[in-house]
């Protein structure tokens, strides 16, 4: 077999292996995963649209759109610590390269995040928002927020086999980004200082894109896209670089 | 026949756990104290050079600590040589570091798939070969219960199943075989018979002498991490019984500033070892659990340990051997922990080791007791020839009847 078909056959089974073992032992499974991001899409609502009106027209949806990617985003920063750690019996098998498992969580958390758009996509129809073709680069921005997220878990899950710590800074990170990163509002509300710094957050600069795609119904700016995708480009080849220079090591202390 | 695994000249340096930084404070605070000093580090294989042909076993042999799991784990391509190369052919299946293989909360045959699909196999080859996986672990019952649940017995089964059922042209085995039942671990010999007469290569470490007569074609001795020796399996064990006596002689150097190890003992006995444990008794009982010099052939025997620890020692292996007058091993038993098997040991004790009936023609023997240190890195106390045992004729019909074991013989001649 060759070693695509080798890897394609892995990772397909790994994702699987990881979905089930997620949800092991509970009754409804695979149904927490939309629970959580549903429980936050349902606060987030009542907080921004009664408790603090921000005023935005068709709140859920405009919430709803930028929330799923945000939430791929998290959930596999804030597992990618424990990637290498918490894998010694797969990295002890003859011929595993430990980067699969960074494509694994991704991947598996992808699944979760196609399975939420479904429910995104009747909350649009049901308020009668129209799906355009600018729908079509939906698949764009989810290939350079896998890059990003390749880049940047390959990053953690590396450095944390050695120090500790990593993991806690990015989930202190995640935290705060939350809050500097338009899910729950809009940025062309801040004044125009602030805004040329939120150009700089590629993270942000992804979420608006796809927020404009799937909630506008128009095509990104390309500016935005652009900081996206060359922050992913950077991160991916910092990444690679990190994994390549330190994996021995991490054979030899996991 | 070709070489399927070569192994150059291989040298690999770890640095020390304890000095390293597992928090990025320690390590700031140590940039900042000043105390950066490079990690010390030690070299756990030094210019070890190994090959492998089709068909050909190799066994490893060495204390602990003396770098064979650190070399199985370079030849199946965990990790990289510090210095020196290894090369592979065809595909290596490795059994390592037993009970960690597998993950706990999923069923053994989900940890089959996942085994068969990491070994290069399709999904539809492990389902083909899953019948035959399972009835050779023979957990037909407990394949679809979480292998947390397993005994260790179980576990190994499954491990050993997986391994060997993956087509892999070099299978690489740290110790697996010493668990499980003796039964057990007659099928898993002639599996690797049969994986050898095939064609493949195998390389095996151990500590079994049994196992090493019994499959190796060549023998590695391995002491610090260098090698010491390749050769035939007998020379290889006397090679490693020497080293585990220089060992001994070291230790208790660096314990007593030189106190006489051997200590002359009446007749031709000797007396080996550190004395971290020592065994202070050993009495042979009869069936009455009385203490007797002589037995009549065919009587029950109990042998009794009386030991004491130093207060660091909390484990001894513990082997019992009886030899006839003309140094032939009759009978060897071992313990490999005391711990798991009996559990905590208190500072003083008795080990019992009930024969039943025993089977020995008449003569002098020779019953040598001894308690070596875990991982067989040096002997704490061994009793060469210090205790004799008299078997007597029980009045039946001897006449003729020579060697060692006694059995029955009843002539009859058909006409």
């Amino acid at each position: 077999m060759s070693t695509f078909g080798y890897h394609r056959d892995l990772i397909s089974h790994l994702v699987r292996r990881d979905l089930t073992l997620r949800y092991h032992g509970s009754a409804i499974g695979i149904l927490w995963s939309l629970a959580i991001p549903v429980a936050q899409l349902v606060v987030l609502v009542f907080l921004f649209q009664k408790v603090i009106p921000l005023g935005i027209e068709f709140y859920p949806g405009f919430l709803f759109s930028a929330l799923l990617p945000w939430v791929w985003f998290t959930s596999c920063l804030g597992s990618a610590g424990g990637l290498f750690v918490n894998n010694r019996a797969l990295l002890w098998q003859t011929s595993f390269s430990p980067f699969v498992l960074v494509l694994v969580n991704i991947l598996a958390n992808l699944v979760l995040f196609l399975m939420l758009l479904p429910l995104l996509f009747l909350l649009l129809l049901a308020h009668g928002t129209p799906v355009t073709t600018a729908w079509m680069m939906v698949p764009g921005l989810i290939a350079i927020e896998g890059l990003m997220l390749f880049g940047l878990s390959l990053l953690v899950a590396t450095l944390n086999v050695f120090y500790r710590d990593v993991q806690q800074v990015v989930n202190l990170g995640v935290f705060l980004l939350f809050y500097l990163t338009p899910v729950f509002y809009r940025v062309d509300a801040l004044p125009e200082t602030y805004r040329a710094l939120y150009a700089l957050n590629p993270l942000g600069a992804l979420i608006e894109s796809y927020r404009m795609t799937i909630f506008y119904g128009q095509s990104p700016h390309l500016w935005p896209v652009v900081v996206a995708a060359t922050f992913a480009v950077l991160a991916a080849g910092l990444g690679v670089a990190v994994y390549r220079y330190r994996l021995h090591d991490v054979m030899d202390v996991v | 026949m070709s070489h399927v695994l070569i192994a150059e000249s291989v040298w690999k340096q770890f640095r020390l756990h304890r000095d390293r930084p597992h928090t990025l404070q320690e390590a700031l605070v140590r940039r900042m104290t000043g105390r950066w000093e490079s990690p010390e580090s030690f070299w756990a294989l030094r210019d070890v050079s190994v090959t492998a042909r089709e068909g050909q076993c190799v066994g490893l042999i060495g204390h602990n600590g003396a770098g064979k799991s650190t070399l199985l784990r370079l030849l199946c391509g965990i990790g990289r040589p510090t210095r020196g190369a290894i090369a592979r052919r065809g595909r290596v299946s490795g059994l390592l570091d037993l009970g960690r293989g597998f993950h706990p909360d999923l069923t053994g045959r989900e940890n089959l798939l996942t085994g068969g699909i990491l070994a290069g196999l399709t999904r539809r080859q492990v389902t083909e070969r899953e019948q035959e996986m399972i009835a050779f672990a023979e957990l037909e019952d407990f394949i679809d219960q979480p292998v947390r649940t397993y005994s260790t017995g179980m576990y190994l089964r499954l491990a050993f199943a997986a391994a060997t059922h993956c087509d892999a042209d070099v299978l690489v085995i740290d110790e697996a075989l010493a668990v499980g039942d003796a039964r057990f671990r007659e099928k898993c010999l002639a599996r690797l018979r049969a994986f050898r007469d095939a064609g493949k290569a195998l390389v095996l470490a151990t500590h079994d002498e049994g196992q090493v007569r019994a499959l190796c074609d060549d023998v590695i001795v391995l002491d610090e991490g260098q090698l010491v020796m390749i050769g035939a399996p007998d020379a290889a064990l006397e090679r490693y019984r020497l080293l585990l006596e220089e060992r001994t002689e070291r230790r208790a150097a660096e314990l007593a500033g030189g106190a006489p190890l051997v200590e002359p003992v009446e007749g031709e006995g000797k007396r080996t070892g550190t004395r971290e444990a020592v065994i202070a008794a050993v009495r042979l009982l009869n069936a009455s659990d009385r203490e007797v010099e002589a037995l009549v052939c065919g009587e029950r025997m109990t042998i009794q340990l009386d030991y004491g620890l130093a207060a660091k020692v909390t484990d001894v292996i513990v082997g019992v051997g009886l030899y006839s007058e003309g140094d032939v091993k009759c009978f060897e038993t071992l313990v490999q922990s005391a711990r798991v098997a009996f559990g905590p040991l208190g500072e003083r004790g008795r080990f019992r080791c009930e024969l039943g009936p025993l089977h020995l023609l008449p003569g002098r023997y020779y019953v040598n007791v001894a308690l070596y240190a875990p991982g067989w890195t040096h002997i704490y106390d061994s009793h060469w020839h210090m205790h004799s045992l008299m078997v007597l004729d029980g009045g039946g019909p001897l006449d003729g009847r020579s060697g060692v074991v006694a059995l029955r013989a009843d002539w009859s001649n058909e006409k």
